[in-house]
């Protein structure tokens, strides 16, 4: 069986991601937080949109459940499909990098 | 669409689900639970997720060694690996008056089953390779404190609590709460309207709208808590090291990273969820002072949640006088993740019984209005 790697920072494969859906986990946020998606070094700019347009392709009720239930708005039709919320920083900062910004040097 | 419910249950939080379970658990059908975003948006998602029994008041180190009771058996009970991790906590002391009051402290944790130890400052550098001693003069450590990821209980106490046939509604921001007579309340949701004899209230910060609804008043305030997170580096740190007099805690997540925060005291009290670089420069600061060799490592995201605080820092529980089938939660000034699989047993105890297996009556919201209040000083942040 071919693996394919979704998510290189948390070894993401396909297959979890379609299997995450499946058991409720599908909307974006939950999905992130269940499977590790976008949570890495990268932070998810080598997953992300990946994964949504997976998300976007998905079309059947059962895929449309999350967590606990219906939740049809979480899930979206695929037109609102969207980013989990974007957190700063932008880029992975060094601690030192960031102290010596705000002017403190060691 | 009206639809008649046993309970029902406001807040998708550690809160509401764990009280969900466990009144589920007792044999209460019918139970809702109504969630106005995704299941832990709110406090719990964004919580360090700390689970520590070193408290300052008897009736607190009672309900925390209880939960930890809970966390250590929580993953086999709901089938669902909470990744809770007992690598302690360890309590940096950093003057005369913190070393008088763990000193004073640490007995009455050890009497009621705690197994806090004072560290001297060698013993602190050799649990925690690499941490700067500077400045500390000894350490109260905990081996079974520890820490969970919160959205891996929330998911186990959802998925237990489904299997058991409660109904969560994501999505479904309670709008309105009514007392429509025969001892029933009607809540109203964008979808369906709901007629219950027993509301439970337990949604964070937003308890006290709720309540408003029902001309309930609550005196807690939401306070913004930032945290932030590093790339994942080798494991290198077992407990969680904090400090009551800085306000910092950091731990090292199973996957790595390392996570914490700083309190702000100059924090004003508002829902503002937003992340601040005055906090990652304070953060980062504090971090590198602790764990010198950490100035190489990357922070790669910050986020930010809210504490619902009471005026003691200490949860508020139980009925309101006038307003039966009434219960809330809240309150928990920072500590709800750690103390809620205690509360929700109790909680569900005392609505299917009417009596607690420990008293909770000095945490009844009446406490307020019946004059002086106690903090304990084991609060961080």
């Amino acid at each position: 069986m071919t693996k394919t790697v979704l998510c290189h920072c948390e070894d993401v494969e396909i297959d979890e991601l379609y299997s995450a859906v499946k058991q409720g986990y599908g909307d974006i946020e939950t999905l992130k937080r269940y499977t590790g998606i976008g949570t890495g070094k990268c932070q998810g700019k080598c997953c992300l949109v990946q994964t949504l347009r997976i998300l976007a392709s998905l079309d059947t009720p059962a895929e449309r459940k999350t967590a606990g239930g219906d939740a049809s708005e979480l899930m979206g039709d695929p037109r609102k499909i969207r980013l989990p919320t974007i957190r700063p920083p932008l880029l992975p900062m060094r601690i030192d990098d960031i102290l010596e910004e705000n002017g403190e040097r060691r | 669409m009206t639809k008649t419910a046993e309970i029902v249950v406001i807040g998708g939080g550690v809160s509401g689900l764990s009280c969900a379970y466990n009144l589920a658990k007792r044999g209460v059908n019918d139970i809702v639970v109504l969630e106005k975003g995704y299941i832990g948006m709110g406090a719990t998602g964004r919580c360090g997720a700390g689970v520590r029994q070193q408290w300052g008041m008897e009736e607190n180190i009672i309900l925390a060694r209880e939960s930890v009771k809970i966390f250590e058996r929580l993953s086999g009970e709901l089938g669902f690996n909470t990744f809770f991790r007992q690598g302690g906590y360890l309590l940096l002391v950093f003057d005369e008056r913190e070393f008088e009051l763990v000193s004073k402290t640490v007995p009455i944790q050890n009497r009621l089953g705690v197994p806090t130890r004072l560290l001297d400052t060698k013993e602190v550098a050799d649990l925690v390779p690499g941490i700067n001693t500077d400045g500390v003069l000894a350490a109260a450590y905990c081996p079974t404190d520890g820490f969970c990821y919160p959205y891996a209980v929330l998911w186990g106490y959802a998925e237990a609590a489904r299997r058991l046939g409660v109904q969560i509604r994501v999505c479904t921001e309670v709008t309105s709460v009514s007392p429509v007579g025969s001892g029933r309340y009607e809540v109203v949701t964008p979808r369906d309207t709901y007629h219950t004899p027993i509301v439970l209230n337990v949604a964070g910060a937003r308890t006290k709208d709720i309540a408003a609804m029902l001309g309930i008043e609550i005196p807690t305030e939401p306070f913004r808590h930032e945290i932030a997170v590093t790339e994942p580096l080798k494991p290198f740190l077992d407990p969680m090291v904090i400090s009551l007099k800085k306000g910092f805690y950091f731990l090292q997540s199973v996957r790595g990273e390392v996570v914490g925060g700083i309190g702000d005291e100059n924090e004003p009290s508002s829902f503002n969820t937003k992340s601040s670089p005055d906090f990652l420069f304070r953060y980062a600061a504090a971090l590198r002072e602790i764990f010198p060799a950490l100035g190489k490592a990357r922070i790669i995201r910050q986020w930010a949640g809210l504490y619902d605080v009471s005026p003691d820092a200490r949860p508020i529980l139980g009925t309101v006088d006038g307003h039966p089938g009434y219960y809330h939660a809240c309150g928990f000034s920072g500590h709800g993740f750690m103390l809620s699989p205690i509360v929700a047993r109790l909680l569900s105890e005392l609505i299917t019984a009417g009596s607690t297996s420990i008293p909770i009556g000095g945490l009844e919201l009446s406490r307020f209005s019946e004059g002086s209040i106690t903090k304990d000083p084991y609060v961080v942040g």
